[in-house]
């Protein structure tokens, strides 16, 4: 039976798309409680005091929290559930009203006074860094994080032994170096030096964040939320009510669209409110609150200086670089560093990044995090290289690109990649050798994504009417369910429609990693491939006792069991489970469970074509054609991974066409709305054409790799790359300025 | 997030309207198709205690030719202009400019009074009104006047109408035989606010030469502003490449509109005279086929 590799539609497809899919905020349970949060309107302020009595006397309310009234909660004063004593941010949680409506809780919220003494206030992360800057964390905080110096050092790379004295406000420093960069800058025929950015951004969810929780007689509480790591929320919550783990119940609800920013967020607040007032609450937030509280992507910046040899061969990388973290430390430089040293052959690269905290929202992982603003800068610093060389963008890449057994990002010798696969694609795809008409200009970009890997478990269980239910812990955000469900009908031996993917709560799940780094099906495909072969197993065990046939004769087919080569030697696989499950019964139920944990990553490349045509009166451009070739191993189900590209694609050239989270001087948002957060909308986009390059995986199940990270990758730089070829103008910054495109 | 609490009435005709605004004028809000006053509630940036909502009051709505004149009720909806068929004969102006109001379904919603009365100087149908020198028709339990739109639009969401009036209709006066008109925009993703615009009507004289221009822009300034003085530089100009950039420039000059994170002031006054020279040269050509 072949149904692994061919398409097949989303099992949860026609739910969603109808409206039918039962959502968080879509659940009631018997007196339910809402929850508003007051929200710091100051970027950094001590709280002299906090006038609730008007909010107390507003009708509908059931109790008014502060910071104070909570227990200790032992997190970074920016993250404690609600401020205490001072806010780092605007949107800080400070207040949290209770109350027997939605609409009650937010008429109260209107009516508490704070009074904040206000503090010198740091946004600008260049002038954070600068000495005699406002301190954003306290010195212990900041000290707390050790510097992630040998984040992804080569094997024959060196960190700066002694780290040198940390500016004001970085909470770590990023330190890789190979050979002598200056030298090396010196002697080389072409170099670009520029400083390229990029905004922050935010993950934008269609669903807002929202999360219900529910104290339970034994002292427990159970957890409904639409998070990315069900296990993640249930270890969180029993260590804040410091209650065994086995109290904690975490029901995995649809999550609509999570992108690293659902993993927790009001789950720690919510079971402290819950256990105090002893009843059941729910918390969702408005889009404003998702801009201001829910955790978004770091705005970065990278001086680059890149030099190379007049045949294109690279020999040397400096960076300098800063990422802008919000009120907290930050973790994406590691992760940034090795995308710069170990996609290209560099001999000698020198590389420094600043983990920055400043006065606005703390940062968190999105979709890739650390890579599309590394290869924003590397790729479009390699563009301006060609175009200096006037070489071919992609030979320049192929001359410098890595190859099996090179270190690789993380130092060690590189798998086989499909880097070059890639590459060769693009050249010969026709959007890249069609020429271009007046006023037309190609670009392409690479980008690239490490890998996440769990260990993972899987329960199979043949139901009465011979469908297969399959268990797991680990929740769909891409549709991975649907994969796994095709591995096990192929495993198993019957149709799709006979499989049902069951995402069981924490109580009973087996364990599954978390809904992240574009590792489910690479981690859980194994765990549910093994269980639906022992169920398999199972079932044919009973099946050879019944038709006294070895069990390598017999095969699955139509429902039934059947002895190979002999038609009328068959039992049905319903009657097996009956006696399997009947009273008195002499064989055992079948219940199968499977395991994995892959040895190792399997790093995924891509490359984007773009072609852009401008109007120079207004500066706007439009795409006129877009391509992404990824290399995603095996394509489980293929509509699905070009489905995951193409949603990948688009966010990632938000980030180009006008997403962005701007802040004015006092550190308030300017964008807190989708009228000035500009998502990209279906009139700027063209076809999304998607070449899938199947290079197996050594290790992935059935030779998978991850999908759903590359393609938000390169976009921004591709189409930068192909406005700077049909204009002459070079934009650095992201979203690009539609105003440096006008020319009259 | 919810409205915070409001009264609400739903009077049936319009006396009951005009009987309720007399008593609560000053501290209610007219609500009619709701597609700008009910987001700004829900974010709670407006929190009117009463809502007075005229969405039953059948006879607002309706879009009529009176005398020649184009009258569309205060409930018309934008759909309704959009596809009027004698709005798309006589006023075509008002055909091309509907179209760019946010997105079909605010467009189904959305009413001509409501866009009229809210006067966002970004909105499409204030500047095409004002190209189109319209009046418009304000009622109260103390009689009825009518205003020219000049007199109208006094700044961002700011008009001459009392806390008591109603605004009831627009009238649209008719366009001569031989007349072109063009309404352009820009926004970066369609259905947002135009960071630059322009209407613009020509008519040509039988010897080719421009008898008459009228110029219109929106995220201007304020309120939709008319180019009276390129408007003049173009009467009796043959209308060419170089008397459109010029008019153009001329249009833009003295225009300081507000910078933003979408635009700087530099930026946006480019825009408005690339969309002047592109609304001009389309209602130029469009006059020029309709006389030959």
């Amino acid at each position: 039976m072949s149904i692994v590799g061919v398409g097949h539609r989303r099992l949860e497809g026609a739910e969603k798309v109808s409206g039918a899919t039962r959502f968080t905020d879509d659940v009631d349970l018997p007196g339910l409680l809402h929850v508003q949060l007051v929200l710091s309107h100051q970027a950094s302020a001590n709280i002299r005091g906090i006038d609730l009595d008007a909010a107390r006397s507003a009708p509908g309310v059931i109790d008014i929290v502060t910071g104070a009234d909570l227990p200790s909660v032992n997190a970074p004063s920016p993250e404690k559930p609600l401020a205490v004593g001072r806010v780092f941010y605007v949107g800080q949680p400070v207040v949290a009203v209770i109350a027997e409506s939605q609409s009650a809780a937010a008429d109260a919220a209107a009516l508490v006074d704070v009074d904040y003494e206000p503090l010198s206030i740091t946004v600008d992360p260049v002038l954070a860094m600068r000495d005699g800057a406002g301190r954003v964390l306290d010195a212990d905080e900041e000290a707390d994080a050790a510097d992630a110096s040998m984040h992804g050092a080569g094997t024959d790379s060196e960190t700066n032994g002694a780290t040198p004295r940390r500016p004001a406000n970085v909470s770590s420093v990023v330190n890789l170096k190979r050979g002598d960069t200056d030298a090396a800058l010196k002697s080389a025929d072409a170099v670009v030096k520029a400083t390229y950015s990029l905004a922050g951004v935010h993950h934008s969810p269609m669903e807002p964040h929202v999360s219900m929780v529910r104290p339970e007689p034994d002292g427990g509480m159970t957890v409904w939320a639409p998070t990315q790591g069900p296990f993640h929320v249930r270890d969180e919550v029993a260590k804040v009510l410091g209650i065994p783990t086995y109290k904690v119940r975490v029901v995995p609800m649809a999550v609509g669209g999570g992108f690293g920013g659902k993993v927790t967020l009001l789950e720690t607040l919510l079971v402290l409110l819950a256990r105090r007032t002893g009843r059941a609450l729910r918390l969702n937030l408005t889009r404003q609150q998702v801009f201001a509280v829910a955790r978004s992507a770091p705005a970065a910046s990278f001086d680059i200086e890149l030099g190379a040899k007049r045949d294109g061969t690279l020999v040397a990388l400096r960076a300098r670089f800063h990422y802008d973290n919000g009120a907290t430390a930050g973790w994406h430089g590691g992760i940034t560093g090795m995308f710069l040293t170990g996609t290209y052959q560099c001999p000698n690269f020198e590389i420094t990044g600043y983990e920055v905290s400043t006065n606005k929202t703390p940062v968190e992982a999105y979709r890739a995090p650390g890579a599309p603003q590394a290869y924003f800068a590397l790729e479009s610093a390699l563009d301006e290289l060609a175009l200096q060389l006037k070489m071919d963008p992609i030979e320049l890449r192929l001359r410098n690109a890595t190859r099996e057994g090179d270190p690789g990002p993380d130092g060690k010798p590189l798998p086989r990649i499909a880097m070059i696969e890639c590459l060769e694609e693009a050249q010969k795809h026709p959007l890249y050798t069609k020429p271009c008409v007046e006023g037309e200009g190609v670009g392409i970009a690479l980008g690239s994504w490490g890998g996440a890997r769990t260990p993972a478990s899987a329960g199979c269980r043949v139901e009465p009417d011979g469908t297969l239910t399959v268990h797991v812990g680990t929740v769909d955000v891409s549709g991975s369910s649907t994969g796994l469900a095709m591995i096990a009908a192929e495993s198993f031996g019957v149709p799709l429609d006979k499989v049902r993917i069951e995402t069981s709560d924490t109580g009973v799940a087996p364990f599954g990693p978390l809904a992240a780094g574009s590792q489910v099906t690479y981690s859980m495909g194994g765990a549910v491939q093994e269980a639906a072969l022992e169920a398999r197993r199972q079932l044919l065990e009973i099946a050879t006792n019944e038709l006294e046939a070895a069990p390598e004769d017999l095969e699955i087919v139509d429902g039934r069991v059947t002895v190979r080569g002999v038609p009328g030697r068959f039992v049905e696989v319903t009657k097996l489970v009956a006696m399997s499950t009947e009273f008195m019964g002499k064989y055992r139920p079948i219940q199968a469970t499977g395991r994995s944990a892959v040895q190792a990553a399997s790093p995924m490349f891509t490359v984007h074509i773009a072609r852009v045509r401008t109007d120079a009166e207004t500066g706007e451009f439009q795409l006129t054609g877009y391509a992404a070739i990824q290399d995603v191993g095996r394509a489980i189900n293929p509509p699905e991974a070009m489905g995951q590209i193409h949603g990948g694609v688009v966010q990632g050239l938000g980030r180009a066409f006008g997403e962005q989270l701007a802040y004015n001087v006092d550190g308030q948002l300017r964008t807190s709305s989708f009228l000035d957060y500009e998502l990209p909308t279906a009139d700027q986009l063209p076809d999304i054409d998607v070449k899938l390059i199947e290079v197996a995986s050594a290790v992935g199940p059935l030779g998978a790799k991850g999908v759903g990270e590359p393609p938000a990758v390169p976009g921004p730089a591709a189409i930068s790359n192909a406005l700077a070829r049909a204009t002459g103008i070079r934009v650095r910054d992201l979203p690009l300025d539609r105003s440096a495109f006008v020319r009259r | 997030m919810k409205p915070a609490q409001f009264e609400y009435d739903d009077p049936q005709t319009e006396d009951e309207a005009l009987d309720l605004l007399a008593r609560h004028g000053d501290d209610c809000k007219v609500i009619a198709g709701g597609q700008s006053l009910v987001p700004l509630m829900n974010f709670r940036l407006a929190r009117p205690a009463r809502l007075i909502d005229i969405n039953r009051i059948d006879s607002l709505s309706y879009i009529r030719r009176e005398e020649g004149r184009l009258v569309i009720g205060a409930m018309a909806r934008h759909t309704h202009l959009e596809h009027a068929e004698e709005v798309a004969q006589g006023w075509p102006l008002l055909t091309e400019a509907v179209g760019w109001v946010g997105h079909a379904q605010i467009r189904n919603r959305g009413t001509i009074g409501g866009s009229v009365a809210h006067a966002d100087p970004a909105a499409e149908l204030p500047a095409a009104f004002a190209a189109l020198d319209a009046k418009f028709q304000l009622r109260s339990k103390r009689g009825s006047r009518t205003v020219s739109w000049d007199e109208f639009f006094v700044s961002e969401f700011t008009t001459a109408l009392a806390p008591d009036e109603l605004v009831a209709a627009v009238e649209v006066p008719a366009l001569d035989p031989g007349t072109g008109t063009a309404f352009v925009e820009y926004a970066r993703r369609h259905g947002d606010f135009a960071l630059g615009g322009a209407a613009a009507i020509v008519k040509l004289g039988r010897d080719g030469r421009c008898e008459r221009a009228t110029i219109a822009l929106l995220s201007a300034g304020p309120a939709p502003v008319r180019a009276k003085a390129a408007e003049q530089q173009l009467r009796g100009a043959k209308l060419d490449d170089s008397s459109i950039r010029a008019a153009s420039a001329e249009a833009v000059r003295g225009l300081r509109p507000t910078s933003d994170l979408h635009g700087s002031t530099e930026y946006r006054i480019g825009l408005l005279r690339t969309m002047t020279e592109r609304a001009l040269t389309k209602a130029a050509q469009r006059a020029a086929s309709s006389t030959s």
